[in-house]
């Protein structure tokens, strides 16, 4: 993994606020986090897809808030960790990270597998956590409610499921860049299918204890998602008290990537009402 | 074990024979009539004087109908006498409990007193869509099982067995199998490196069988068996330790040869093996070191339209006469040394008269001149970089 934290990352160059690369050692995973902007502090749980460092969304929430976006150990630049299998594993290494960053409190943003991960951390305890939005989040699973497969799909239908609109090819085209971005996608769909193969993206037993998220709760949900359709959105009202739902237009699975403008003004908009 | 009865159209509506093709291509009527074809046509080969039969596990296509080979095997036990039946392979780590195919394995064997091969697999990527089972750690699973298996079948029980991914407080398996230690265990495959250093490693010196590839790739794998064994566990793998895996047809010439395979042959690989890259290599199915290997060498068994001529001159097919299939897999041994082949006599299409009329012309005029090869004529290395 040597060549993978050597690479220079120079995406960050683009960005209005300049963006923080470093390594933090969590349980002795080597753990690549991006920290950018000023304000509360913003755990940005990212999805299935991973980051590559052109997230709209995410610089524009770094004119509100601390924005601190680590990739998950297997995806990125970060190392694998054998004590890591699921969703589960994932909650106690991000509450074990708040211990090492000694972060007192923090807003959980979770898209996807970010969700489910953030869902997995509150219910374990909310002692840190100030706010919870989920963004087209797994976790959970709808019975009867058919949901389009990431992984047996062909790379053309994968994107038609991730966008609802025209954004895919430059999206594509940034994971295309380098042979070293190349292999990082690779990297993340591999990491990606270990954490959440079967069952398919949820956890069966973490619907029993979503009452146990006390926090303010936003649910954000890109409403032409096909990997995880918008009645995921409602289930998850109804099972979070007092959740509050946005549905955003013209956006499927990625709405921090195809709709960023909405996507940061709904989750800044939030986190104000969150604060204490 | 196709499907031959499969409506060949259905590509106008979906993009693989595996995992998403609906089961409702499949009628049963025709289905018993093929199981009992096919089971005729083994038993046929096991009569004509060929070593063994052997059979294999798919879910979900229309390519094999067999997602348990140990039912095929089963049925085989009683009706032949002197021939090896080579389950190549069963996916133990696609079980939840392996043991319950340990126990059916040694079945077979005290059944046939001594009779069985088992082949030990990963299954293709494929499985891992159609049972659910995570691909990401389908190598440590399948290295797990086969330890739990080996276990089971050698270690006085009950024990306890305490692994990763298996765990089971009984490990006490009835019956023992009849051959001791155990069955020969054979590890077919269709070239993963990570398969090939497993399958060579002196604790293990199992067959390492390779399957459905173009012949410069049969001899890249096969090769890296020989120089695993000898640059990385100090030792010269023999003859008997290779195996190779290919469709066979022969005839009274070379073209009426190719005139009778093509259109049976072409079915199976164009239409049968239909498998987009995504469902044969799933996410984390390859270590990404694999993963570029194959993206760099473009498989060509999957993926491209193929004749009854690109697949011979790739060599992934073995077709003519008599006289040219014998010289070409002589000719082959002595350059990449394998003494265990298997051969598919039938594929995709071919019918019942054909089929027969292969097996037997093959017995007759082919197979004695390959059952007395061994490892004296393999040509070793030096042949090889000559050539």
């Amino acid at each position: 993994l040597t060549e993978l934290f050597a690479a220079e990352d120079t995406v960050g160059k683009r960005r209005t606020a300049p963006v923080k690369q470093s390594t933090i050692e969590v349980r002795g995973c080597r753990l690549n986090v991006r920290r950018a902007g000023k304000g509360e502090p913003l755990l940005f749980l990212h999805g299935a897809q991973g980051l590559n460092g052109r997230e709209p969304g995410l610089e524009a929430l770094t004119e509100s808030c601390d924005v601190i976006a680590p990739d998950h150990p297997g995806f990125g630049r970060s190392a694998d960790s054998e004590l890591i299998d699921d969703a589960g594993d994932l909650a106690f290494f991000y509450l074990d990270l708040l211990n090492v960053m000694e972060i007192d409190r923090v807003h959980l943003v979770g898209q996807c597998i970010g969700g489910w991960v953030a869902l997995e951390m509150a219910v374990r305890t909310t002692e840190r956590i100030a706010s919870l939005v989920l963004v087209n989040s797994a976790g959970i699973r709808v019975k009867g409610v058919p949901r389009a497969d990431m992984f047996v799909c062909s790379q053309d239908e994968l994107m038609k499921m991730l966008f609802a609109g025209q954004g895919a090819d430059e999206w594509l085209a940034s994971w295309r860049a380098t042979p070293d971005m190349e292999d990082i996608y690779d990297r993340n769909r591999a990491a990606a299918a270990k954490y959440s193969w079967s069952p398919r993206l949820f956890n069966p037993k973490l619907e029993r204890w979503l009452h146990r998220v006390d926090v303010p709760t936003h649910i954000i949900w890109g409403e032409d998602d096909r990997v995880i359709p918008p009645a995921y959105a409602t289930a998850l009202k109804g099972l979070i008290a007092g959740a509050t739902v946005t549905m955003l237009p013209s956006s499927a699975h990625l709405p921090h990537i195809e709709q960023p403008q909405a996507f940061a003004s709904e989750v800044a908009r939030f986190i104000r009402s969150a604060a204490r | 074990m196709p499907y031959a009865h499969l409506d060949m159209t259905y590509t106008q509506k979906h993009r693989a024979a595996w995992v998403v093709l609906p089961n409702t291509y499949f009628d049963p009527k025709k289905g018993h009539e093929l199981y009992n074809r096919y089971l005729d046509e083994l038993e046929l080969v096991a009569e004509t004087g060929f070593d063994g039969i052997s059979v294999n596990e798919h879910h979900q296509n229309a390519y094999g109908l067999m997602p348990s080979p140990v039912v095929m095997a089963a049925a085989l036990s009683r009706r032949t006498k002197n021939a090896k039946i080579a389950i190549l392979g069963n996916a133990f780590c696609l079980r939840e409990h392996p043991l319950t195919l340990a126990e059916e394995h040694a079945m077979i064997d005290c059944i046939t007193g001594g009779r069985l091969i088992s082949g030990m697999v990963r299954g293709i990527g494929a499985e891992y869509y159609s049972l659910g089972v995570n691909p990401t750690i389908s190598h440590a699973r399948f290295q797990e099982a086969h330890d739990l298996v080996v276990q089971a079948w050698t270690r006085p029980g009950p024990f306890a067995f305490e692994g990763k991914h298996y765990h089971f407080e009984y490990v006490n398996v009835w019956p023992r199998p009849y051959q001791q230690p155990h069955p020969p265990i054979w590890a077919p495959s269709t070239g993963s490196t990570e398969t090939i250093e497993w399958a060579a490693h002196p604790s293990r010196k199992y067959v390492y069988l390779q399957a459905y590839s173009p012949i410069v790739s049969v001899a890249r794998y096969l090769n890296y068996y020989r120089e695993c064994a000898q640059r990385m566990y100090g030792y010269t793998a023999s003859s008997d330790q290779i195996g190779w895996s290919t469709p066979v047809y022969v005839s009274d010439t070379d073209q009426k040869a190719r005139d009778e395979a093509k259109a049976h042959i072409e079915v199976l690989f164009n239409k049968l093996l239909r498998l987009p890259f995504e469902m044969i290599f799933p996410p984390g199915y390859l270590s990404m070191k694999s993963l570029k290997n194959m993206r760099s060498h473009k498989r060509s068994v999957s993926g491209q339209e193929h004749t009854v001529d690109t697949l011979i001159e790739q060599g992934i097919m073995v077709c003519g006469s008599p006289d040219t299939v014998r010289k070409q897999f002589m000719d082959t041994h002595r350059t990449l040394g394998f003494q265990n082949l298997l051969c598919l006599m039938q594929f995709g299409t071919l019918p019942r008269d054909l089929t027969e009329k292969n097996i037997r012309l093959f017995a007759r005029e082919v197979l004695p001149a390959l059952q007395g090869l061994t490892d004296k004529e393999y040509g070793g290395m030096e042949v090889r970089a000559a050539e």
